[in-house]
């Protein structure tokens, strides 16, 4: 057994229980815009994996926007002695240090696994909260994403929709030295790892569907080619053709097919290229620049950037051939676009004077929106829930990886000062 | 137990190597690293060098955007050709570069477009195109770093390489 498949052998049971509907509706909260306060108390046994499982459970919903997550040096009791079930946790006491919403539960290892059971419970209701209790079973190593499960689950049982934090993003970085490498990032890391050694540069990542390769373009051998990584053997295969140049390439939704951009003799097209790299169709043949494909979710269209009227703006076009239909109305130099995985909305980046921004609008280009301001934005790429996106930013210096909301409502850094971050790409979820 | 590996690989510690064409040696391995020879600014950055700047052949700049050659960049091509002509068996890589305002991937496809316009302007002007390559490198290969107009515009060139003597 091969691949990135990490939870292969990890058990997710839904703890039953007499709980209480959750309390929140998404009308009233969202990410940025209303807080609720939440304690997450590590489990009760392993001491080691339980502080594990809060910190990076405490930064996924930190991350998400729609948590404020108490400061565990206000907490009154202690997590190994205190009752982990609604009949012996001291709900009064709680609400005492304001918190309104409370994790716990119990985390137990022995002969390589690791069994771990929480739930939410509403503080005011002194009871669990609907569909949030969860026994997990995995690995040690399998804490972290053992973690990011339940926060997505939390953020499906308060806003119907799962989170997006089993995931990955891939970027490229010169965190490793002085050129750039492909990089990918969970959000467990301190700082992202490093997947390729190129000794050149890398451009353009993005995920195979199964999440065992990440495509990019190389210098490698003088003029870029296309060449995929495998993510467990970190072992590089070329991609693409000897005899052809090409900037970078994505995979379609189901993994069959390739949108990649060519160059030849100075002008860049978009090739459709089948799973061993061989081109099957041109897809644009314009003597303007055209680059940066991306698939639209059901696989039978694509947005991408072109400067046919004589300045970069984003089009839309289908697979099968139609004329390319022009989606950014507004802005002189648009951008690096990307298709919502819900396929509603397509973000881009826009020049606004000296900085690029980040806008978001419906798949025709219809109310675009600018959801950044601080610093210069680019290369957005959305989160499998559609509801966030990760994005390369200025802001604080040198380039880090930041995450936003659809809306721009909340803005967090993802990765710290120091790096060269950029062209971050989202894994669709884990398995 | 390979999928265990691919979770340690990510901290750096799993050493299972698969067959890369790219011997790819870790961190904790032997540090290998190709100093090359070439004297592009790809080869010069893997040498720890800045990309190179002038030479021989002048390097001709552009408009924010643009791939057109004003009558500057005429002018300063026009030398360059003299010496080619005067240098007869001397090949040029042209390299294109942008500045960093804009995508890394746009960018690339940009720089290729000054890197054709250059050689289409030597060989309309009798040279043989053989003698030339091109290659692009966008935004990734600056010779400075503010966000100022005279480090943008420094940076948006093609630069020539010389040899093949």
């Amino acid at each position: 057994m091969r691949g990135p498949s990490l939870l292969a052998t990890m058990l997710i049971v839904a703890l039953s229980a007499l709980p209480v509907r959750a309390v929140v509706s998404v009308s009233i909260f969202g990410p940025g815009s209303q807080q609720f306060p939440i304690a997450i108390v590590p489990p009760k046994g392993d001491a080691a994996l339980g502080q594990e499982f809060a910190r990076v459970l405490s930064r996924d919903l930190e991350l998400s926007g729609y948590f404020r997550v108490l400061d565990p040096r206000t907490f009154t009791e202690d997590p190994q002695t205190a009752g982990v079930t609604a009949d012996a946790i001291d709900f009064a006491g709680w609400a005492a240090i304001g918190a309104q919403q409370l994790v716990k539960g119990t985390i137990e290892s022995g002969a390589g696994t690791v069994t771990l059971e929480v739930r939410l419970f509403d503080v005011a209701e002194r009871r669990d909260v609907a569909d949030s209790g969860r026994r997990l079973q995995g690995s040690r190593a399998d804490v972290p994403r053992m973690a990011h499960r339940y926060a997505d689950q939390l953020l499906a049982v308060l806003t119907g929709e799962r989170g997006p934090f089993d995931s990955k993003i891939a970027l490229t970085s010169t965190r490793g030295g002085r050129l750039k490498d492909v990089y990918v990032y969970t959000f467990d890391m301190a700082t992202p790892a490093r997947l390729t050694n190129e000794h050149s540069i890398t451009i353009a990542p993005a995920w195979r569907p199964d999440q065992r390769g990440v495509l990019f373009a190389s210098y490698r051998e003088h003029l870029p080619r296309l060449f995929e990584v495998d993510v467990a053997s970190r072992a590089v295969v070329q991609f693409s053709n000897d005899s052809k140049t090409y900037l970078g390439g994505v995979w379609s939704p189901d993994g069959t097919q390739v949108l990649a951009t060519r160059e030849d003799d100075g002008n860049s097209d978009i090739e459709l290229l089948d799973r061993w790299g061989n081109v099957t169709k041109r897809l644009t043949d314009h003597w303007a620049i055209d680059v940066s494909p991306a698939w639209a979710p059901d696989g039978q269209r694509f947005v991408f950037c072109s400067s046919r009227s004589g300045s970069p703006q984003i089009y839309t076009m289908a697979i099968g051939g139609s004329e390319p239909v022009r989606v950014s109305r507004i802005g002189t130099f648009n951008t690096s676009p990307a298709w919502s995985p819900k396929g509603d909305l397509i973000a881009w980046a826009t020049r606004t004077g000296n900085t690029f921004q980040i806008v978001v609008a419906g798949a025709d280009g219809s109310h675009p929106r600018t959801i950044t301001g601080a610093g210069s934005n680019d290369d957005p790429s959305w989160a499998p829930d559609g509801r966030y996106l990760v994005f390369s930013s200025s802001r604080g210096g040198g380039r880090t990886l930041w995450l936003a909301d659809r809306d721009g409502r909340t803005q967090k850094q993802l990765t710290p000062d120091g790096g060269d971050d950029t062209s971050p790409a989202w894994s669709s979820r884990s398995e | 137990m390979l999928a265990l590996c691919a979770l340690v690989a990510l901290g750096g510690a799993c050493k299972k190597k698969g067959p890369s064409p790219n011997e790819n040696v870790g961190e904790q391995g032997i540090g290998e690293e190709n100093l090359g020879g070439g004297s592009g600014s790809l080869d010069r950055a893997r040498q720890g060098l800045a990309p190179g700047e002038g030479g021989p052949l002048q390097d001709v700049h552009f408009d924010y955007d643009s791939d057109d050659l004003d009558e500057t960049a005429r002018g300063v091509l026009d030398q360059n050709l003299q010496w080619l002509r005067d240098n007869p068996r001397v090949r040029a890589e042209l390299e294109g570069h942008c500045d960093s305002r804009g995508t890394i991937e746009y960018n690339v496809a940009l720089g290729a477009r000054r890197a054709k316009a250059v050689k289409d302007y030597l060989t309309g002007q009798g040279l043989a195109g053989e003698r030339l390559s091109t290659i692009s490198y966008g935004k990734e290969l600056p010779l400075c770093q503010e966000e100022t107009e005279e480090c943008w515009a420094r940076n948006r060139r093609v630069h020539s390489v010389v040899g093949g003597q």
